[in-house]
């Protein structure tokens, strides 16, 4: 996937960071969570009696006059169209924004037959004057500055055209309503079909809608079958979240709810394009309620770094690339499901709590069983993490050429020549000398246990808890979960640790659900879960705390599960007091900036004990960074496959850092660390990257 | 002042219509008059209640006959009800020439009592789908307008009047 020109990133991202504070401003007083949580069931609902509505929605627009055809696929519903033009003599039709005719490719199909169809949503119309693609949902020329489009003008006008973009719209008007009422049809999308009145409805901004319904005589419906909803009522619930959510507004200039035919004859054209098969699917139809809001969009990491063009076939970023996977094909969406980092950022903000990454994390398990996988993940995953043993062993081996590998800095010596995209940007760490269980045995363990400092307590007055460390930690930063366990230990715990084994993320992650499965079993099978368990990677923690169970559906699993606790959020709970009275004499406030693993944020929500733990342990509050919630772009596997993107995220994310004049990051995620301790170290940067537990350890001391 | 009507005042403001408030209709028709003069409009589109006569219709030179005009000056409208949650304006539309009153002119007035401010749409749910029900000719339309015609389609940059009317002149009697 290729990254996009800087000036346009920048664009991008001014647009999405506006966005967000437009919408958290129409959102004041509304409670988001209340709102989206019934719009989902209203849709789940809806979806259920998906035939039922349809049926009910066509016979009622059949009382109104209107003409209601059904469509299997692209093809069927172009031919509709075609015939509906060739009955009307119609030679030129007009758009108002219909993504599904975009999926059907209805322009070039028409244009193929002679008749012409403009859009007239201003964005729209310039890329279609430009020849080129929209780019955005809901911005469809996002990618075009003032400058291109005035350009644009002047060469298609034949004389010059000033970059005004007030000038730019009123030429725009003039020359798109010339074109409307030249039109012998007006074709529009639909944003809902109510099934009990059978009327249709739109939102727009800009009025083009009205007109294309108003003048053209011929009023063609393209919309496809997931749109209906039982009633009038529920458009209105629609309504209340649909704007505030897709451009950070209250309600959209115009909205209209159409209910037969006007100046002429309407027909609604209802495609399903593959949406039973979905809607049929357990898992997947979910998707279905997607109400195209594009918020997903507007706050992905990875679209505002490579586009719209990029990330897309014809639905753009995540819920884009699960809609192309029915629609276009699994072979369509093989890429695209590469690039979503798994960040999960997109729930936060989905109307309708599509879990977006899951299902591309499901979608990942598809494409690698109809399409296979490349060579490298089945040797990682297939190969070694199945099985426990090997992967045990290939971390020995790395650690006996630890002297070759590393330079003692604690970092690996650079990549060769032709793996430099892997660590251009930042440093690889040096697997550690000693794993995670080695050194907590020697220090924690039954025999030569140092103990006995002050403070400490030796039998664990509070009780046993087990920690679990986590691939990175086992193998390259034991100093994570030794800190982890000194703290429990201080805070009078007696600590054990959980079996250096993988938890079974990454090939889960990757769609290798059954080497995830023997990975996980492995673990599971050694580890004890009748107290809690404490992680410091939130990643790990997803797959004990959730996956794990889902894979297995073990009720072995299922009771690790409930006992598994963050590291942060066991200490901001359970201790709360002896945090509020963490004495750090003589120690210096150090300023400090904190990075929310996504993890940790969007799926643990732990992100505000953590803070609360570095702000004691380091005696300042944070200085927060711009979008400290923004991927570092490690994300595992994401990384490997996508370097260039890993490496845009990383850069954005050291400078956010840069910026808050910070001389620590704070973070809850090894894979964040090794992403942003490594970055600082390639860009030269003096701020310490460190693991919330080991400042808290430090506070300690 | 009514709250909801110092709300609906306030969000229609914020979606960049312009409120003007009157005592009572004869005020309203006088404003109409000189709003007429000022804008230099010789003729524009009414709303076909409107257009039965009377005061108002009287005040605002318009167009007797069906027509297929591409540029008109001004349209003089009158909406069902108001929502203070959004300061929508909503319409239930009799024809296409009522929505061309609405959507073509550059400048679109529209009056509203103030009796006929709602909260939210929820509250004139029940009359929204009894019209949306109706069959017959012609179909049944429900418009809701908030403020001029907008579009941010370039650079992101608020425009207004791409399509519909850049100026949406609310008269609340």
């Amino acid at each position: 996937m290729k990254t996009i020109d800087p000036a346009l990133k920048k664009v991008l991202q001014e647009f999405s960071r506006s966005f967000r504070v437009k919408r958290q401003n129409v959102l004041k007083g509304y409670d988001f969570e209340e709102l989206r949580t019934a719009l989902a069931a209203l849709k789940d609902d809806a979806l259920d009696r998906n035939a039922e509505l349809l049926d009910q929605f066509e016979a009622r627009a059949r009382a109104h006059g209107s003409v209601v055809l059904r469509a299997r696929d692209s093809a069927e519903a172009n031919a509709q169209i075609l015939k509906v033009c060739r009955d009307h003599g119609v030679d030129k039709l007009v758009k108002s924004k219909s993504m599904v005719s975009e999926e059907t490719g209805l322009n070039d199909f028409l244009a193929g037959h002679h008749i012409e169809a403009r859009e007239t949503d201003l964005g729209e119309w310039i890329v279609q004057l430009a020849a080129e693609r929209p780019t955005h949902m809901v911005m469809p020329a996002i990618h075009m500055t003032r400058r291109d489009v005035a350009a644009l003008f002047s060469e298609k006008m034949g004389r010059p055209i000033s970059d005004d973009i007030g000038g730019l719209v009123r030429l725009a008007r003039g020359e798109i309503r010339k074109e409307i009422f030249a039109a012998g049809a007006g074709l529009t999308g639909a944003n809902a079909l109510i099934a009990e009145n059978g009327a249709v409805m739109l939102v727009t901004n800009e009025g083009n809608g009205r007109l294309v319904t108003s003048v053209p005589p011929v009023h063609i419906v393209l919309t496809s079958i997931e749109k209906v909803v039982p009633t009038t009522a529920d458009t209105l619930t629609l309504l209340r979240l649909l704007p505030r959510n897709a451009t950070g507004q209250s309600i959209t200039s115009c909205v209209s709810f159409i209910a037969g035919p006007h100046r002429g004859p309407q027909y609604i054209i209802l495609l399903d394009n593959h949406r039973s098969e979905m809607l049929a699917d357990p898992r997947f139809r979910e998707t279905l309620r997607c109400i195209k809001c594009s918020a997903c969009l507007n706050v992905c990491p990875v679209y505002q770094i490579i586009g719209g063009e990029e990330y897309s076939h014809i639905y753009m970023g995540g819920i884009g690339t699960l809609f192309t996977a029915w629609i276009h094909g699994l072979k369509a969406s093989k890429e695209l499901a590469k690039v979503c980092l798994r960040c999960h950022r997109c729930e936060e903000y989905c109307a309708t709590k599509i879990p977006i990454a899951d299902l591309i994390t499901a979608l990942a398990g598809r494409i690698k069983k109809t399409h296979g996988a490349p060579v490298w993940k089945r040797f990682a995953f297939d190969g070694i993490m199945a099985s426990p043993g090997l992967h045990k062993t290939a971390f020995r081996a790395a650690r006996t050429a630890r002297r070759i590998i590393s330079k003692e800095d604690g970092f690996s010596r650079k990549l060769p020549a032709w793996m430099k995209r892997y660590d251009r940007f930042r440093a690889l760490p040096a697997p550690a000398s000693k794993s995670f269980a080695r050194l907590f045995k020697k220090e924690f363990g039954m025999k030569g246990a140092k103990g006995g400092e002050p403070g400490a307590t030796k039998g664990g007055a509070k009780g046993t808890v087990t920690i679990f460390g986590g691939c990175l930690v086992e193998h390259f930063y034991p100093e994570i979960g030794l800190a982890a366990a000194r703290v429990l230990r201080k805070l009078g715990y007696e600590v054990k640790a959980a079996p250096g084994l993988c938890c079974g993320f990454p090939p889960a992650n990757a769609g290798f659900d059954k080497a995830a499965a023997e990975a996980f079993g492995a673990l599971l099978e050694k580890i004890e879960i009748g107290r809690p368990v404490v992680t410091v990677c939130p990643t790990c923690t997803t797959m004990l705390a959730k996956r794990g169970a889902e894979i297995t559906g073990s009720e072995k699993a299922k009771a690790l599960a409930a006992n598994v606790i963050p590291f942060s959020r066991f200490v901001a709970e359970h201790e709360k007091e002896a945090v509020e009275h963490l004495t750090c004499e003589g120690r210096p406030a150090l300023r400090a900036t904190y990075h929310d693993s996504c993890h940790h944020k969007n799926l643990l929500k732990a992100e505000r004990c953590s803070r609360a733990l570095v702000e004691a342990a380091l005696r300042a509050p944070i200085t927060e960074m711009d979008e400290p919630d923004a991927c570092c772009g490690f994300a595992g596997t994401f990384s490997v496959d996508n370097p260039e993107i890993s490496a845009e995220l990383l850069a954005d994310k050291l400078e956010a850092i840069e910026r808050t004049g910070a001389t620590v990051v704070a973070m809850d995620c090894p894979g964040c660390l090794l992403q942003i301790r490594g970055g600082c170290k390639r860009k030269g940067l003096a701020v310490r990257a460190a693991h919330t537990a080991e400042l808290l350890e430090e506070a300690l001391k | 002042m009514d709250s909801l009507v110092e709300r609906f005042i306030e969000k229609a403001t914020l979606a960049g219509a312009e409120v003007h408030s009157f005592s009572g209709l004869n005020e309203a028709v006088d404003f109409l008059k000189s709003f007429v003069k000022e804008n230099k409009i010789a003729e524009g589109l009414i709303s076909m209640d409107l257009k039965k006569g009377g005061p108002v219709a009287e005040a605002f030179p318009h167009l007797e006959t069906k027509t297929e005009a591409m540029w008109v000056g001004a349209g003089l409208v009158a909406a069902d009800f108001g929502i203070a949650e959004t300061g929508t304006l909503v319409h239930f539309d009799q024809g296409d020439e009522e929505k061309k009153a609405w959507t073509l002119p550059d400048i679109c007035l529209c009056l509203l009592e103030r009796a006929k401010i709602v909260p939210d749409l929820e509250a004139i749910a029940p009359q929204i789908a009894g019209h949306l029900a109706r069959t017959g000719s012609p179909s049944p339309q429900v418009s809701l307008v908030t403020g001029p015609s907008r579009t941010a389609d370039i650079e992101n940059q608020l425009t207004i009047g791409v399509h519909g009317p850049a100026r949406l002149v609310i008269l609340l009697t």
